[in-house]
């Protein structure tokens, strides 16, 4: 399932990605959040042959009065990090781009990468998407198994009706704690996104944001007569493509720059995804080979 | 030449010229939904330009063009003027052709004075119509302003008895050669006496008459109505109440002349004239016309009491001159027969350009049809 969502090109240009939390580094005082490191943990990892030296209780004894040798049982320890992905799964990110498919698809095979590299670091990851309902909350965990939940979910959403109230997004400050990674995938066009990502910024969490345009945005290629039709209000504008095509620029661009200020001014690192691109480079730009490099 | 309409009030449908243009305006490509998340970006236009913009030109001019003409059309135009001025060289019949071709200048047409003006190059028919009226035909069908020349031989036959007055001037050239007698079957005088009975009212009278008629050593045709008209019969005394037979008045089509009884029954509706009237001022014999023959009748019963003439001497010669075609004279040295001028002229009848613009407007519908239709569209009116 996880290949339908990622191309086979962008899976294969993972590898070199890691996911990095600024404030994680540290955070719980074992160091980087290598979460490979092997220790005591709950997840088995692995055996391996015992030296002078290990503690006396990480000796597997059944496996001892099988085999007559001393194995050591170690388990992976538990990463420090959690990745949270805030998926926007309201009507505007269903709008289709010809070709390069729904602005929500690509968000669903971003949210898909993400679960990847987390699977691939250890870290927990879990997924909040916001669609008309309220939130879907698929709650943080690691492993394969996690992943798979993160996939079905992925595929089984559609993205319908308006941004959730406050009131139901309750499950977003519960759950979300303190120091996790969020990354939030959305259209940013609607003003509770940013909204809410101002607030988990200034709560401490550490968010990053993921914009995605249609190349109809970003080139508004319409001729002649069209009726606009916002998804989400369901507002119906009659116009000309090329009368109105130069004051849209201008005003998408300027709306671009007032969330990039908006966004650098609490911290949150941002990228900007236009539906024709590979779908890692955002990814890319957020965790780039000079912040991977720190980790390795 | 100058274009004319019959009927203007048929441009009234110019005002269907609206119909194309409203149909171009309220453009069905503005109705293209298109979903457009960042829609908020796009409203913040002060105000929609909304300005006139018509979809597809050539198809809208196309369908003005159309309709305009259709209007036009109803208003059924005509073109007058504009006919040829060359000048035209009638030849009598009776002149050789090469003749005729001597006087006639160059570029000009050439065409018998015979019915239907065949060119002089065609064969022409003997008979027919009179020169007169020829000549009155031919001042009326040509444009005023073309010359017309007429090449007649010394004498000819078939003229009426005025001299024609034409609207224009006409060249008369008269050169040598004879026109050909029309060959006109002179009219006889072969009466046939049909009664209904011994004692019918006024069958001595009429017998006696008919006996006048008839030359020495001959019998006159006197029998019962049963009795059928013989193959040379031109005139029928028809003493019945009862109506003609289909046979009988077929034969007056024909041009037969029958003389009816008071009591017979007019065949057919139509004004009678009275063409003998008696001593006292009343009409005695009313005619008709009937197809091409006469129908005559007395208006009273034929008794010396009410037609008094029946009892005069002269009564077959009356008669006879009543029932007698005479033919006219109609032979006349051409150079009598030069025509006047000073008629009123005669209005050309101007070209209906109807059938024209009809051709013309099945032609663009089709175009129209194909602009429409053709692939290579987008969605529009």
């Amino acid at each position: 399932m996880a290949h339908a969502l990622i191309p086979a090109d962008v899976r294969s240009r993972l590898k070199d990605l890691r996911l990095t939390a600024r404030r994680a580094i540290g955070a719980q005082g074992i160091g980087l959040h290598h979460s490979r490191s092997r220790g005591a943990g709950l997840e088995f990892a692995q055996y391996r042959a015992y030296e002078p030296g290990d503690e006396l209780r990480q000796i597997d004894w059944k496996l001892y009065a099988r085999s007559d040798r001393f194995f050591v049982r170690e388990a992976e320890r538990e990463s420090p990090l959690t990745v949270w992905t805030v998926l926007d799964a309201t009507a505007s990110m269903d709008q289709a781009d010809g070709a390069h498919g729904s602005r929500f698809d690509a968000a669903r095979g971003l949210a898909a990468c993400i679960a990847e590299l987390a699977l691939r670091q250890g870290d927990r990851f879990g997924l909040l998407a916001l669609h008309g309902d309220g939130v879907r909350l698929v709650p943080p965990g690691h492993g394969a198994r996690q992943c798979d939940r993160m996939l079905l979910a992925l595929h089984g959403l559609r993205a319908h009706g308006g941004f959730p109230a406050p009131d139901k997004l309750a499950p977003v400050w519960e759950r979300i704690g303190a120091g996790d990674l969020a990354i939030a995938l959305s259209d940013w066009f609607d003003e509770a996104m940013p909204a809410l990502a101002e607030r988990l910024a200034s709560a401490r969490r550490e968010v990053l944001a993921i914009q995605l345009l249609t190349t109809g945005e970003r080139d508004f290629p319409f001729a002649g007569g069209h009726r606009f039709r916002d998804p989400e209000t369901g507002e119906e504008l009659l116009g000309d493509g090329a009368a109105l095509r130069n004051d849209y620029l201008r005003r998408f661009a300027e709306a671009h720059r007032a969330l990039d200020a908006r966004l650098d001014a609490c911290g949150i690192r941002h990228a900007r995804h236009y539906l024709d691109q590979p779908l890692d480079l955002p990814l890319r730009r957020l965790f780039g080979a000079r912040d991977a490099a720190e980790y390795a | 030449m100058s274009l004319a309409l019959l009927l203007p009030a048929g441009l009234a449908a110019l005002g269907a010229l609206l119909l194309p243009l409203l149909l171009h305006l309220a453009r069905r490509s503005e109705q293209r939904p298109t979903v457009f998340a960042a829609l908020r970006w796009l409203r913040q236009a002060p105000k929609p330009r909304h300005r006139l913009r018509f979809d597809e030109w050539p198809l809208l001019l196309l369908r003005l063009l159309l309709l305009a003409l259709l209007a036009l059309w109803l208003a059924r135009p005509v073109l007058s003027g504009g006919e040829d001025g060359e000048p035209y060289v009638a030849v009598a019949p009776g002149v050789a052709p090469e003749l005729a071709r001597r006087h006639a200048a160059e570029g000009a047409r050439l065409h018998w004075l015979a019915p239907g003006f065949p060119a002089l190059d065609h064969p022409v028919a003997i008979g027919g119509a009179g020169i007169g009226s020829l000549l009155r035909q031919l001042d009326s069908e040509l444009p005023s302003g073309t010359a017309l020349t007429v090449v007649v031989p010394q004498v000819l036959q078939g003229a009426d008895a005025q001299r024609p007055r034409l609207a224009r001037d006409v060249h008369w050239v008269v050169v040598d050669g004879a026109m050909p007698a029309t060959t006109a079957p002179a009219p006889g005088f072969a009466p046939v006496l049909r009664h209904d009975g011994e004692q019918a009212d006024g069958l001595r009278y009429l017998r006696a008459a008919m006996r006048a008629w008839t030359p020495a050593g001959a019998t006159p045709d006197i029998a019962p109505l049963a009795e059928p008209l013989p193959a040379s019969a031109r005139q029928l005394l028809w003493l019945a109440p009862t109506a003609l037979p289909a046979q009988v008045q077929a034969w007056v089509r024909e041009g037969g002349v029958a003389l009816l009884d008071a009591r017979t029954p007019w065949p057919a509706q139509a004004a009678a004239m009275p063409v003998w009237y008696g001593d006292e001022g009343g009409p005695l014999v009313e005619s008709m016309a009937f197809g091409r023959g006469r129908l005559l009748r007395f208006t009273r019963p034929l008794q010396p009491a009410e037609v008094p003439a029946l009892a005069e001497a002269d009564f077959p010669r009356r008669l006879r001159a009543l029932l007698a075609e005479s033919a006219e004279p109609a032979r006349v040295a051409a150079v009598d027969y030069a025509p006047h001028t000073g008629a009123a002229p005669w209005t050309q009848r101007p070209r209906d350009l109807q059938p024209w613009l009809a051709l013309l407007i099945a032609l663009l519908v089709l175009a129209e049809r194909w602009l429409a239709t053709r692939r290579a569209r987008g969605p529009a009116p």
